[in-house]
């Protein structure tokens, strides 16, 4: 399931405490999962805070978002700078979906200039990619979504059938 | 007795230096990653350069960073300056805004630099400074010869603007 989750950046917070926001939504999403270990959470986003920081001061996550990918959850991230940050309506709460998540990987944009220095902090990481996301319409959870919905469409059609 | 009206801005100082502090210290990374110069020690000293940055604008006692690229062949260039201008009052209806597309277009004019190049991060004051941890006395590179090419303000917030000035 597709979601979108925009964190207030400058003036609200820093760019060290946006990414901070970050790692906590991230972490409260996939900490869920009784498979998924928070502190490797935790280190990945640590180690991803190098360049991190510097994503968010640019405003290049204002434009190009952090994806978590653990199916079923596909969360896109992404920052909110200047006036519209200080009347963000603002939900750094859990993502549903993570209990039932198992593999994950946080893709970081890669927007010039700053691509090589992303690729660079994210090498040889299990759970850090510098590559294109995968498309959230391939993943499992979107197609049984998209099947839930037409099931329900059926459903629905049925009940009509049977007034 | 005539009628008088105030501004008196919905923003607070910490607002303007968190912005501001945000402004300069992506455009430095970017500049940096842009002139292929090791970035490490920025984004090892990231929190500790923003917290003294950030706390500087808002007493209002930093006048501007430079950052000075050091070329192994011990020229001090480019040099680029970040001037604050601050404001009397709080403008009321002033906004946060920065030009980090005309900032994008302005890198493509940075002159290229040596590899092994480094770089230095200076603040200078306008008037008595809190102290902050990891910054200590320094001496700024001559501008002696270089010439200056003005960016024109790169951010603006209610209390202070921040401007770029390019040294080459």
């Amino acid at each position: 399931m597709q979601r979108h989750r925009q964190v207030a950046a400058a003036p609200q917070r820093r760019a060290s405490e946006t990414w901070e926001a970050i790692g906590q939504l991230i972490s409260a999403t996939l900490e869920r999962s009784p498979h998924i270990t928070p502190s490797d959470v935790a280190a990945a986003m640590q180690h991803a805070s190098t360049v991190g920081r510097a994503l968010v001061a640019a405003g290049h996550l204002d434009k190009h978002a952090v994806v978590v990918v653990a199916d079923p959850i596909y969360l896109k991230i992404t920052t909110v700078s200047g006036m519209a940050a200080t009347t963000l309506d603002e939900d750094l709460g859990p993502v549903a979906g993570g209990a039932t998540a198992t593999e994950w990987m946080i893709y970081l944009p890669t927007p010039d200039p700053v691509g090589e220095s992303v690729r660079a902090a994210v090498s040889g990481l299990s759970h850090l990619s510098a590559e294109e996301p995968p498309g959230e319409s391939t993943s499992k959870s979107a197609a049984s979504e998209r099947a839930s919905v037409l099931n329900l469409d059926a459903l629905a059609q049925r009940a009509e059938e049977r007034r | 007795m005539s009628p008088t009206s105030t501004s008196v801005s919905s923003y607070t100082r910490t607002q303007t230096a968190t912005y501001l502090t945000d402004v300069v210290m992506g455009a430095i990374a970017d500049i940096l990653a842009d002139l292929k110069i090791d970035v490490t020690v920025l984004y090892r000293d990231w929190k500790q350069d923003e917290a003294a940055i950030a706390a500087w604008i808002e007493e209002e006692s930093l006048q501007q960073v430079v950052l000075e690229c050091h070329q192994p062949n011990g020229t001090v260039a480019p040099i680029i300056e970040f001037p604050v201008a601050y404001t009397t009052t709080g403008k009321g209806d002033a906004t946060f805004t920065a030009d980090r597309a005309a900032l994008a277009r302005y890198r493509a004019k940075l002159e290229r630099v040596a590899s092994g190049t480094t770089y230095g991060i200076i603040c200078t004051f306008r008037k008595a400074r809190t102290p902050q941890p990891g910054w200590g006395p320094a001496t700024r590179a001559s501008t002696e010869g270089l010439k200056a090419l003005k960016f024109g303000t790169l951010g603006s917030a209610p209390h202070a603007a921040v401007s770029m000035r390019y040294l080459r």
